[in-house]
């Protein structure tokens, strides 16, 4: 008898600490596969930082078919990483997206080329075939080339031939196409690992182009961020994935061992990975994870610059698709 | 083109076309009513009306990429693949020694995953129509072969036999015995390479394509969710491949009406 009242009392007493301790749930989508592009969020996981503000955070890797914007729209998550121009193109068709924080300060996207083909300038385009990225990355591309003034159909050498390039360097390795779609932190590392040297390589990035978009930040439902509860969340969970991204800046092999760590595919290697990580420290730097108005003005800008039938990213200016509610004050 | 459709009136009132038609209707019905009564964002499921819509105001979007995958790349790699793979087997029926190793080695090849020769066959054709095609013949190959092979061996040996007594050639009993006696056979390697094909196009795209096709519209407007276009071209996928089906099918009713399968009480 003695023992069944300790035992019970035992039980209520931890069932009373769980319900002080009970952690609350975030879900985080990201834009592709477990890999340093997303090092901030799995530091802040892997050394407690999550924790720390009380929070249980699943991170679910993206790929190549998975759209972060229609999970969040089916209620498969709480929060996503998307490129700016992903984000303002789904919030026109009826997915509210907000921007709470923007941990990328610069942007990775640049168009490699060979130089044997005798791509030199932006001028050079006229005739070639360039591999682009699609499913939702295609906007800058577009608005580049309404930018240059050539048209994209292929069907004279005045335009440019548009090759869907799956989300692999092949097309440039087997020569089919003259110039194609790389991140400074992935493929362009891939193209330099395939045997090139920087010298035989081109390269274009779209920031110093002027069509710079902004890439990897955080969006959540708008109307979800009407729930306190679910605001104030979003504040540790910035907070704490801010603090991630300074720890894997500062100590990038430390960073890139625990992405491999957390890539259940087995797929990363931590040599890749390293350098990925020095690339994306170079993109976060200069971001305290709040959003620059000015650079959402220039995506905005430049997506509207380029409204045409193939580039249907954005047709009217958004309304309301940022807020420094959230980064604010998590970074009191 | 007038007789084959009052065929397929007919043979459809046979079958009694009341039922599908009003099931299929119900169900669409369910799905608009669904969807906008539910409030479900588009980006989930379009209601079947924005479906609908967009395939009009697109349709000439929706024929481009119709006839880059189905005409170009489907057809085409169909037709090489299906004959390749017929006369293989003919081939084969006149050299023994072939026929014992070529089911292996074509057992080999259909084991072969679309993901894993796509990519390849892209490297080595392009990326255009061409790499699609040769996609669909390497799947189609296959199914043909095996098929052509069995029914080569349907005629009994008593009628081989008897075209043996009438001192008729190899020729002349391949066309007047052995291949009608494998019409059945033949045409269910066509049959089952309709779908085939139809697939394999698709999906050969999502490895490096041009900006136009099924496969490249439907894997892109994913990502722009834009998914009445996605829907649109599942329509059409739907519709292109039951036509092809259909097709087939009627040219089977033609060649083997003297089968037991093809009759109709």
């Amino acid at each position: 008898m003695k023992r069944l009242i300790a035992s019970t009392l035992a039980g209520a007493m931890v069932f009373a600490g769980g319900a002080a301790w009970a952690q609350d749930a975030v879900t985080l989508q990201l834009k592709w596969v477990t890999q340093a592009q997303f090092a901030g969020y799995y530091v802040a996981k892997d050394k407690g930082f999550y924790e720390e503000e009380n929070l249980e955070v699943t991170i679910k890797p993206g790929g190549p078919d998975i759209a972060p914007e229609q999970v969040i729209a089916g209620g498969g998550a709480d929060v996503i990483t998307t490129w700016m121009a992903a984000g303002l193109a789904a919030r026109e068709r009826g997915v509210p997206l907000v921007n709470i924080a923007q941990p990328f300060k610069t942007g990775g996207l640049q168009l490699t080329c060979l130089k044997e083909t005798g791509v030199e300038t932006p001028e050079d385009f006229a005739g070639r075939t360039l591999g682009v990225w699609f499913f939702g990355n295609e906007y800058p591309f577009y608005a580049w080339m309404a930018k240059l003034g050539l048209e994209t159909d292929g069907a004279d050498d005045n335009g440019v031939t548009v090759l869907k390039q799956a989300f692999n360097v092949d097309p440039l390795l087997q020569g089919q196409a003259d110039c194609i779609s790389t991140m400074t932190y992935n493929e362009y590392g891939q193209v330099l690992d395939a045997g090139y040297t920087a010298d035989d390589l081109v390269n274009f990035n779209y920031l110093e182009q002027g069509i710079g978009m902004l890439e990897d930040g955080l969006y959540v439902l708008e109307d979800s961020l009407e729930d306190p509860a679910f605001a104030d969340k979003m504040v540790r969970f910035v907070r704490a994935s801010m603090k991630g991204w300074k720890y894997a800046a500062e100590n990038p092999e430390e960073a890139a061992q625990i992405v491999v760590d957390n890539d259940t595919t087995g797929a990363q290697t931590l040599a890749h990975q390293t350098y990925m990580m020095s690339e994306v420290a170079k993109l976060t730097a200069g971001s305290n994870g709040a959003l620059d108005p000015a650079d959402y003005e220039q995506t905005v800008a430049t997506l509207l610059s380029a409204v045409s039938e193939e580039n249907p990213a954005i047709t009217t200016e958004p309304e309301g698709a940022w807020t420094h509610m959230i980064s604010d004050q998590a970074l009191q | 083109m007038m007789a084959l459709v009052v065929s397929l009136v007919s043979s459809g009132r046979r079958a009694g076309v009341l039922p599908p038609l009003v099931l299929g209707a119900a169900i669409l019905l369910l799905w608009e009513v669904g969807t906008r009564g539910f409030g479900v964002p588009s980006v989930i499921l379009p209601p079947v009306s924005a479906i609908a819509v967009r395939m009009v105001a697109s349709h000439a979007t929706l024929w481009e990429d119709f006839s880059q995958t189905f005409l170009k790349g489907a057809l085409s790699g169909y037709i090489i693949g299906c004959g390749a793979g017929f006369l293989l087997a003919l081939f084969s029926d006149r050299v023994p020694f072939l026929q014992r190793g070529l089911l292996q080695v074509g057992n080999f090849l259909a084991a072969m995953p679309i993901i894993g020769i796509a990519p390849i066959l892209v490297m080595w054709f392009g990326f255009d129509w061409q790499s699609k095609a040769a996609v669909v013949a390497v799947m189609c190959f296959f199914p043909m072969l095996v098929n052509t092979v069995q029914g080569l061996a349907a005629a009994g040996a008593m009628q081989r036999d008897l075209m043996r007594t009438y001192a008729a050639s190899y020729g002349q009993s391949m066309t007047k015995l052995r291949l009608p006696a494998a019409a059945p056979f033949i045409f269910n390697g066509l049959k089952i390479c309709t779908t085939l094909a139809l697939i394999g196009a698709i999906v050969a795209e999502f490895f490096g394509s041009p900006i136009r096709g099924m496969g490249f519209r439907i894997s892109t407007e994913v990502g722009r969710l834009n998914l009445d276009m996605v829907w649109a071209e599942i329509v059409v996928a739907a519709l292109a491949g039951s036509a092809f089906y259909g097709v087939i099918t009627l040219l089977e009713r033609a060649a083997t009406f003297w089968h037991p399968s093809q009759r109709r009480g």
